[in-house]
This record gives structure tokens, sequence and C-alpha cells, in this order.
């Protein structure tokens, strides 16, 4: 064969390709061009953020109305929806305003939430909000169990803007939640 | 109910072909093919009222639209439930309901479980009416059950279950058309038996409890299927909990003895097994004080102290008693334990303050520990008759037997209580009664006996008795002789009239169940006054005939097992005397071991020889003695004086307080076993929850005990226990669910008749002497109350808000006598101690009549004498004459 013949004897050409790393030069040369000429291709994160898209899904939060009152009515209904079961709600009697629900603890575990959304779909009264936050790295997983007042936090600093909270949600559901003010309390 | 003769018809249903008895509604006859007719208003505990229109059907040849609920079948007819125009109906009624309806799913319990959310998502109904809601005033309603009107959809079931089968009455509709709601009477919450069946029954979120309040989804809950452990009605219910957390208790209809209805107890008292204050580790007492050790160091203690006092005093030094609310292995294992581990016979069980004389009463006339009837054949009774019973409040779920078959099965009820028939918040049995006895606890007897007088001398006894076997029809007529009407009526104030008139009533009828209840069972004429009413009963010939018979109701709900166990001194298991030698020997053989033969001691023997020091050493299980004997028994000198005191409990008793050893028990909410309910019905017990820290079932304690003295009582799981339990009674093995009771035993019935009756029968049938009661006085009696059963319902919270404290129940004319008003303090003394408590009002109490709950019994039970049943050993002391003096 042929190649017997090339490799008894190297032509001088070959010979300097070899000497030269040429083949290597060759497939470098995209690389080198840009050691040459820097500029950058993917986002510079953290440096540079990425324009989130309007329904992007990120960490969860509990709303308010504007009045600072808290829109979760206690449903479990999130805690029903959501596949991945995240989230935990002890529903209770507002103190001192009978029959009034809300919830008394709630908690998500976010090491398990995938994002779904399903949760906020869930929900009566919109008082779970997707936020755009999603810088939530920690060391410690256990941070990752979001209570009550974590899960508010977010809201508040997530969406400025609240609802306006009505006493009558809708005219023709004559009460929603509402607490029978003058009703005595229950004794204990 | 259906007879067997009920004419079958044939009809169609959706295509389907069904053939039901006549008079079956359209809607039960889909039912059995599977066709689910939406309703609102239709229950099949209720009769028909037809007032919600969701259950529209199309039947050929008939012009319009007919509700299902309310349309008997007939031959040959066709129905349609699944037409458009049925479809239109169905929706169209839905737009109606939800014109009104709030559609607050999301915060309403119902939510999950709701029909009309059901009904909804079916016929995807939404309302077009967009006019305003009507919205009702709310008001506080109860504090255990919640209303919120602006939910119901006015199908009336609540109101209708409260009247038609509770009988009480508390509930009416008010208002007109859409604005109709549902109330209480009277200004105050509502105030009734507080039985749960309106929340139960509701088929929206209108009436929901206020125990489980928003804590709950239906989805979340884990359901246990388990037996009620308070009464020995036996109730079947369903115990949902979330995790280990106790939800809510439901029955669902059709479910076990009960049929789906509960009473408070059931329905609200489940809280008790997550008191606080439950025991969760073992307690030893070093040094005067009770400390806390881990189970290995309890138990070798108990074990080396046994042996210890054992090798010193041989076996019969020990003692043992155990509640009538273990479980039958528990209480078949305790009695195995103490007879071979321990080798003593001195045992006894709750059964013993009232249950053991029915009893003896049935075993001596009869031949049967158990009912000769069920509660069908109450149902089916034409005459039933309750002697002391307050049954509404003691078996509540027995006497809506009684109710059911008088208020829609026609039968005549005779009534011996001390009850004033009146209506107030509770359902009241001698309002319902066509013969009301109205008499004193302890004078009931002398109410029997003159029902038995007068049979005797109407000459309304069984025609043939008298050629049998008349020694004992001419003893007994010869010993009424001697009680004249006088007596009689100067003794319980009634016509020998009415004695007449009910007696010819009972001896006419066909079908006849006399029932006894507590304060007669507990009284001291227990075991007399059984015996009478047997007497009655064989007079009338209605021992042995179908459908009639004898039937002691229990107070625990497991007192029956305890007999059935031989947890008591004076029996084998199965019921056996413990003279029975060819049982012992068989019993023996199956135990491989002996039997110990000192003559057992009953409860009050033991306590009185742990008193003089013969007795060294108790294992008392569930009982508290201390707090529920007079002060005249000095059980707590008596459990001081042991050398060894241990005592298995969910709380830190009076009794256990004094303990050398506590070792933590669980409820039976933890627990797998059976229980034996009143009329013999052996039924499943399964758990909820886990035990409570680290409590475990009284059984597995024995079991380890036995081990540690060396001989071994080993079992895996509880249904061995209930394996060998069957394997040693003859007969249990085919004690199902739903077992045929027993026949009456003629060879003990002619035992009876030729000498079983001469024993007591002076005693029984004697001239009445009359002490009359001085002025100032009331007899004050010691009464089980709707809202407690035992010790163990004082400890739950949803029974608590209803009657948190003991208060002497008194009548209004009592009341006005003494110038008391509710709330008022009085001073009560005897002559054995004296008491302070707050007043209650009662119309149903009779004049000259107080009675105290049992439940808060502590500091009244020292106003009472005891007097010991020379034959049963049963003490009583439920009844006594005090005098009673307001205080500020
Ligand atoms: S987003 Fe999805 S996974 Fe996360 S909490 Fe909501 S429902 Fe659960
Ligand atoms: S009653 Fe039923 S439909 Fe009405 S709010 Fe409650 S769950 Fe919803
Ligand atoms: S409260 Fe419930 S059961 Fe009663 S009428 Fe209203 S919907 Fe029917
Ligand atoms: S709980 Fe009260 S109101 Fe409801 S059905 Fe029972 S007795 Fe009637
Ligand atoms: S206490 Fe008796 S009647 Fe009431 S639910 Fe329990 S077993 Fe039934
Ligand atoms: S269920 Fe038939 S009319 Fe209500």
């Amino acid at each position: 064969m042929a190649s017997t013949a090339s490799t008894k004897r190297l032509s001088l050409s070959a010979w300097l390709k070899t000497i030269t790393f040429y083949e290597i030069l060759v497939g470098m040369k995209a690389t080198l061009s840009h050691l040459l000429n820097y500029r950058p291709v993917t986002l510079q994160y953290p440096h540079e953020k990425r324009t989130l898209p309007d329904n992007y899904r990120g960490m969860l939060a509990l709303l308010r109305y504007d009045d600072g009152t808290e829109k979760c009515v206690g449903c479990d209904l999130c805690e029903a929806a959501c596949p991945s079961r995240v989230i935990r709600v002890v529903s209770a009697e507002v103190p001192g305003e009978p029959t009034k629900r809300y919830s008394k603890e709630y908690y998500m575990d976010m090491t398990r939430c995938l994002f779904c959304g399903m949760c906020v779909d869930a929900c009566p009264v919109d008082a779970l909000g997707m936020t755009r936050e999603f810088e939530w790295a920690v060391y410690d997983k256990r941070q990752l169990h979001l209570n009550k007042q974590q899960l508010l936090a977010i809201g508040d600093r997530s969406f400025p803007v609240q609802e306006k909270r009505l006493e009558l949600q809708h005219p023709n559901v004559a009460f929603f939640n509402v607490a029978f003010k003058h009703v005595p309390p229950k004794p204990d | 109910m259906t007879t067997p003769t009920a004419q079958m018809v044939r009809i169609m249903i959706d295509g389907m072909t069904v053939n039901v008895p006549k008079g079956t509604l359209v809607i039960e006859a889909a039912r059995r093919v599977g066709v689910m007719i939406p309703h609102f208003c239709y229950h099949p505990k209720l009769k028909p009222d037809a007032n919600c229109r969701m259950c529209l059907v199309e039947i050929e040849k008939v012009p319009k639209l007919q509700t299902a609920c309310s349309t008997p079948v007939d031959e040959g007819m066709n129905v349609r439930t699944a037409t458009t125009v049925v479809n239109d109906a169905h929706k169209s009624v839905l737009e109606f309901i939800l014109a009104n309806h709030p559609l607050d799913c999301p915060v309403c319990d119902q939510g999950g479980k709701c029909d009309l959310q059901d009904f909804s998502h079916q016929y995807t109904a939404t309302s077009r009416f967009t006019e305003t809601k009507r919205v009702f005033q709310k008001e506080y309603f109860s504090p255990l059950i919640e209303t919120q009107m602006n939910r119901c959809v006015q199908c009336l079931r609540c109101v209708r279950y409260c009247d038609e089968v509770m009988d009480v009455k508390a509930l009416a509709p008010v208002g007109r058309g859409t604005m109709t709601e549902i109330k209480h009477f009277g200004f105050h919450p509502l105030d009734c038996e507080f039985c749960g069946g309106c929340v139960q029954i509701c088929p929206v979120g209108a009436i929901t409890s206020r125990l489980s309040m928003y804590e709950y989804r239906p989805w979340m809950l884990k359901r246990a299927e388990t037996i009620c452990g308070y009464c020995g009605d036996g109730c079947q219910m369903t115990v949902q909990t979330k995790g280990q957390e106790l939800i809510e208790v439901n029955s669902a209809h059709g479910a076990g003895r009960n049929n789906g209805d509960l009473c408070a107890r059931g329905f609200f008292g489940f809280h008790a097994a997550s008191h606080p204050q439950r025991l969760t580790h073992p307690l030893i007492r070093r040094h005067g004080a009770l400390v806390q050790v881990t189970w290995e160091e309890a138990l070798e203690y108990v074990a080396d102290r046994v042996n210890e006092i054992k090798a010193a005093h041989g076996g019969p030094s020990f003692g043992g008693l155990i509640s009538g609310r273990c479980t039958n292995e528990e209480l078949y294992l305790f009695q195995k334990f103490l007879r071979m581990a321990i080798g003593t016979n001195h045992i006894d069980s709750s059964a013993r303050y009232g249950h053991v004389n029915g009893l003896q009463a049935m075993q001596l006339v009869q031949g049967t520990h158990r009912w000769t009837v069920t509660f069908e054949d109450i149902l089916d009774a034409d005459v039933l008759i309750l002697v002391g019973t307050n049954i509404t409040e003691t078996n509540p779920i027995t006497g809506l037997k009684v109710k059911e078959a008088v208020k829609k099965r026609q039968a005549t009820l005779i009534t011996i209580e001390s009850l004033e028939p009146v209506v107030d918040t509770m359902s009241n049995i001698a309002n319902l009664s066509h013969h009301h006895f109205r008499i004193p606890t302890s004078d009931t007897h002398h109410a029997i006996v003159g029902l038995v007088k007068a049979v005797l001398e109407q000459n309304l006894t069984q025609p043939d008795l008298a050629q049998r076997h008349p020694t004992y029809v001419n003893a007994m007529t010869s010993a009424l002789q001697q009680i004249s009407w006088q007596d009689l009526q100067a003794a319980t104030g009634i016509e020998p009239d009415a004695f007449v008139r009910a007696a010819k009533v009972a001896a006419g009828a066909r079908r006849v169940v006399i029932m006894a209840g507590q304060l007669l069972l507990r009284s001291e004429q227990g075991y007399s006054g059984c015996l009478t009413l047997l007497d009655l009963l064989l007079l009338t010939g209605k021992l042995d005939a179908p459908g009639c018979g004898f039937a002691p109701l229990a107070e625990e709900n497991n007192d029956q097992g305890a007999i059935e166990m031989g947890t008591v001194t004076e029996l084998l298991p199965g019921a056996q005397p413990i003279t029975n030698d060819t049982e012992r020997e068989r019993i023996a053989k199956q135990w491989k071991g002996e039997l110990p033969t000192d003559k057992g001691a009953s409860l009050i023997e033991m306590l009185e020889r742990a008193r003089v020091g013969s007795l060294k050493a108790m294992f008392i299980v569930g009982e508290n003695p201390v707090g529920s004997l007079p002060a005249v028994i000095h059980a707590e000198a008596s459990l001081r004086n042991l050398d060894l005191l241990v005592c298995q409990e969910l709380f830190l008793t009076e009794t256990a307080a004094l303990a050398h050893v506590v070792l933590p028990a669980a409820s039976s909410l933890e627990k797998h076993g059976t229980f034996t309910n009143t009329e013999g019905h052996v039924q499943a017990v399964r758990p909820a929850i886990e035990p409570v820290g680290d409590s475990r079932p009284d059984w597995e304690i024995f079991s380890a005990l036995s081990i540690l003295l060396n001989s071994p009582m080993e079992y895996a799981e509880s249904k061995e226990i209930l394996k060998e339990i069957r394997s040693l009674i003859p007969g249990y093995s085919s004690l199902g669910p739903t077992p045929l009771p027993p026949k009456v035993d003629h060879s003990a019935v002619d035992r009876y008749l030729t000498d079983g009756y001469q024993r007591d029968l002076a005693s029984r049938y004697h001239p009445i002497s009359r002490a009359s009661r001085p002025d100032g006085t009331v007899r004050l009696e010691l009464a089980q109350s709707l809202f407690h059963s035992g010790k163990l319902s004082t400890r739950s919270k949803g029974l608590l808000q209803v009657e948190g404290s003991g208060r002497l129940r008194i009548s209004p004319s009592d009341a006005a006598r003494f110038a008391l008003s509710d709330g008022d303090r009085v001073r009560l003394s005897s002559t054995s101690g004296e008491m302070t408590t707050e007043v209650k009002i009662m119309e149903r109490v009779p004049q000259g009549t107080a009675w105290f709950p049992s439940h808060f019994g502590q500091a009244a039970v020292q106003l009472f004498e005891c007097a010991i049943d020379p034959i049963t050993h049963v003490p009583s002391f439920r009844t006594a004459t005090v005098s009673m003096m307001k205080v500020a």
C-alpha cells in the first residue's frame, strides 16, 4: 500500500506539519482567533440578567389585599392541586371573627416545587402568585422550607400593586368569607 | 319494614327490569339497579317530603314528571331517569337553588363531599339569575354545631331527622319561600341532644360541626371503622384522622347496629383519647412520688414484687379489677393472667356495678347470659316495657329503636321511670309512653310487683302454666296476696287500675320486650327487680315466645363482654359458673395448668380484705374505685394498705395516684380487638391512631408480665387471643357481627319453676313498709347524663362544652319550694356526708327527686350508703335521702 511507502520515507512537508502540530493549529484556529478578538457570547450572569418573559414562573408568594389583609382563606385547594406535595395549609377560624376562615399556618417546601403553577390556578381568591424571583440558591436546603410570613414577605416585595379588597367580592356572591361581625364569640 | 308477604312488582328503570316489593319508592328501586337519582330532601330514614324537586323522573303514561322519592312503584311502571326532559328539569332545579347559593365552597367544610357540588358538576349548572343573593343574619348557634344558613337548600332533612328519628324537635324552619331558614327555638343558643344527626344528614354545608371546623378536607382523612367506646349500645362509627390527629367521627347510614345514628358521646366525644394529660410513660413510686421509668424497669419491678408477694403469701393474696371498657381480648387475658400466672380467683370488673344483676337473673330463670332478643325484635315489638332505663340519656341508640317502634310501627310503650312527661330540650321517652308509671327509682320494684299482681289477679297468666307448675303459680299468688293494692298505691302513687290496664296490654300482645336500665340494675333491687320482670314474662307465657324477651341494658360498652370472658369472680370464660367442675377441667386442660381453687372475692370483698390486710396486691385496669365508690366503702384506705398496687390507666386517676406502678394504656381508638354490645354482638374495634406516647394496649402488658412471671401467654396480635377465645368457648365461633340470639333454655326454666324461684321469693314479694320522707329533703339519685359516660368523657373537650360540670338537676316545683333558680348553690347533706353544688332546673325531674350526674360524682358519692346484694354482690349506692339547703 501507499501508506507503507510513505511511512518509510516522510516527505518534507509532512515532516514539517508534524513537528509544528499543524493539524492542531488548524483545529484551534477558531479558538485562537477568538482569543485575540474576545467578545462574550453567553449572558454574563450574575453581572448581566436576562429580561424575563411576562409569564415567567418564579418563586411562589402569598399576596395581600391593598389594606394589608392576607388574601388566603385557607381553603386547602392549593395543597390538593399541587402534584409534588409542596404545600401544607393549616386552616382555622379567624380569632374573634366567627366562621371566617384563614390559614393559620402555611408552609411550602420549595425543594420539591416544580413551578408548574397549578397551585396558583387552583386558588379561588388569587392569593398565590408566581414572582419573578429565581435567585434562591442556598447552602442549607432547610432554608427552602418557607412559612407563611416568609411567603407573604416575598409577595410584598414582588407585587407592590395590590388588589383592592371588597367585602363583597362580587355583587352576585353575597358574601365570601366575610365574618359575621355581630356574632358573639364562641365560648372556650 | 317490608313484611315477607309483600307483593312483588316488576318495573323498568332506564330499560332495566327490577323486582321490588310493592310500595317501594321509585328512588329506592332505582338504587337497587345502580341508578342514582339526584336528590336532596330524600333520605331512607325519613318519611318522604318531596320538597326539593331534585328527583324528578319521567314515568310512562304519567303526563308530568314525578318525584321519585315519594312515588311508590306499581306493576309495570316504566321509569326514565336520564331523558332530556328529566335532565332539563334537574338543571333548572339546580339553577333555582344556585340562584341563592353563596358558592363559598372554598371555605365550606362540606366542600368535597357536598351533594350540591356533585350535582352542579354533573349538570354543569350555572345559574342565569343575577339578582343579589339572599343573606341571612348570622346568629350564634351552639358550641358544637354551626350553621351557615346562606348555604341551606331548604330540604328540611335536619328538621325531619330531629323530629322523626330523634324526637327532639329542636329545629324548625322559620320564614317563607327562599327566605326560609333553619332555626332552633328560644333566644338562647341551641340546646338539644347534640346527636350530630343534623350535621350528618345535611346534604350541603349549612349545618357543620364546630369541633372539626376548617380542620380538614375530606380527601385528607384516613378512616377507621370502629366501635364507640362509651355505652353498651355498641355503635359503629368511622373515626377520621389526619396523622395522629383525631378530626371527626361519623357513621354511615346503614352501618352497624346503630344504622348510622350516633349520640352526642359518640359524635362529639372522641377527643378524650388525645387529651394532653394522657399518661405516656410508665411510672414507679420512689420515695413516695411517682417517677417516670422505662417499660423494662417497670415490668421487671412488677414481676419481682409479684414473685416476692406470691412466695410470701400465695396467689390468693392478689386481686384484680378491670374496666368493662377494655376489649374482649383484654378481659379474657386479664382473667387468664390472674387465674394462671398469679393463681387467684379474686377477679372483678365493672360489670359488677349492675350488669351482673341482670345477667344472674337471666341465668337463673332462662339459662342464658345474653339477650334472647335483638334490636330488630325491639323494632318489631307490639309492647315494649321500659323499667328504670332513662333510655334517652343512658342508651340513646337503643332509645332510638324504641322511638322508631313506637312512632313508626305503632308499638305500645309501658314505662316505669322516674321521669316527668314534659317537652323540654331533650327527647323524653315518657312523652311517647302509653302507660307511664312515674315512680322514684327506689320504688321501681313496687311498680313491677304491681304489674305482676295485676297479671295474677286478672287471670292473665298463661293457661297451661298453672297446670304444669301449680306450686309456682300458687306460691306467687299467695305471696302477692300479702301485698295489698292500698299499700302499692301508697308506695307508688299509682291507681290499681293503671296496673291492670298495662298488664292487660302486655299480656294480650304477641311480641313483648322488657328492657331494664341502669337505674334498676344498679339499684338495691337490681337483682330482684330483674327476677320479678322475668316472672312477669313467665307468667304471661312470653319468656320463650318468639320476639319476646328480657333485655338488661349495659352501661359500659363491654360489660357484656366482661361477663362472657369470665372476668367476674363467679364466672369462667363462656359465662359458666366457677363451680361447674366439667367446665373447670376442660378450661384447665386447654390452658395447660390448674385453675385456682379458692372461692373468689368480688370487688367489695376484695377491698374489705385489702383493708384487713389479707389481700396484699391488686391489679387495677381502667377502673377507679376511689373515685366512684362511696366513702363508706373506704376504698382509698384499703388500697393504701396494699403492698403492691399496679394500675393500667389512660389518665392519672384518684386510684392511679395511689399506685406503686402506673402503666400507660392505649385507648380503644388505638388498638385492635372486639367489643360485645349489650345485645351480644361481637364487633371489631380498629385503631384510628397510633398509641399515644409509650402507651401500649392492655393485653400486651398482661402478656409481657406473664412472660416475666414464667407462665408465658404470648400472642403476636390480638386476633390470636380471639382465636383462643373462640376455641375455648363453645358456640363463640359462630358469633360474628350478626349472631342469632340464644334461645331460652327450657331445662333452666323448668328448674326455676320447680324450685329456683323459692330462694328469694319472700324477699322480693313482701308487704311494703313505707318510710315517709321528712320535709326539706329530696331523694338524691346518681344518674347518667346523656353527655357523659364513665369518667373518660369528662376529658373530652366537645362534651365538656355541653356539660362541663356536675349540676344538681331539680324539678321546678322543688326549685320553688326551696326558692332556687338556675345556677344557685345548695348544700346537700345526708347521714354520711355533705356536698355543695349548683342546681339546674329540669322539668323532667319529678318533684321530690334530684339527680346528680354520676360522671362528676366524686363529691356526691360521699352522700350515699352502700348496700351489697347478698346474692350478686352488687354494691348499690345510687339513691339516698338528703336534706337540701340553699347557700349563698
Ligand atoms: S407550582 Fe406546582 S409544584 Fe410548585 S407548589 Fe405550586 S402546584 Fe406545587
Ligand atoms: S354547601 Fe356545597 S355547594 Fe354550597 S358552598 Fe358548601 S360545598 Fe359549596
Ligand atoms: S340545613 Fe341542611 S338539612 Fe337542613 S334544610 Fe338546610 S340544607 Fe336541608
Ligand atoms: S344535634 Fe340536636 S338539633 Fe341536631 S338532630 Fe340532634 S338533637 Fe336535633
Ligand atoms: S355512647 Fe352509646 S349510643 Fe352513643 S354513640 Fe356510643 S355506643 Fe352509640
Ligand atoms: S328528593 Fe324527591 S323531592 Fe327532594
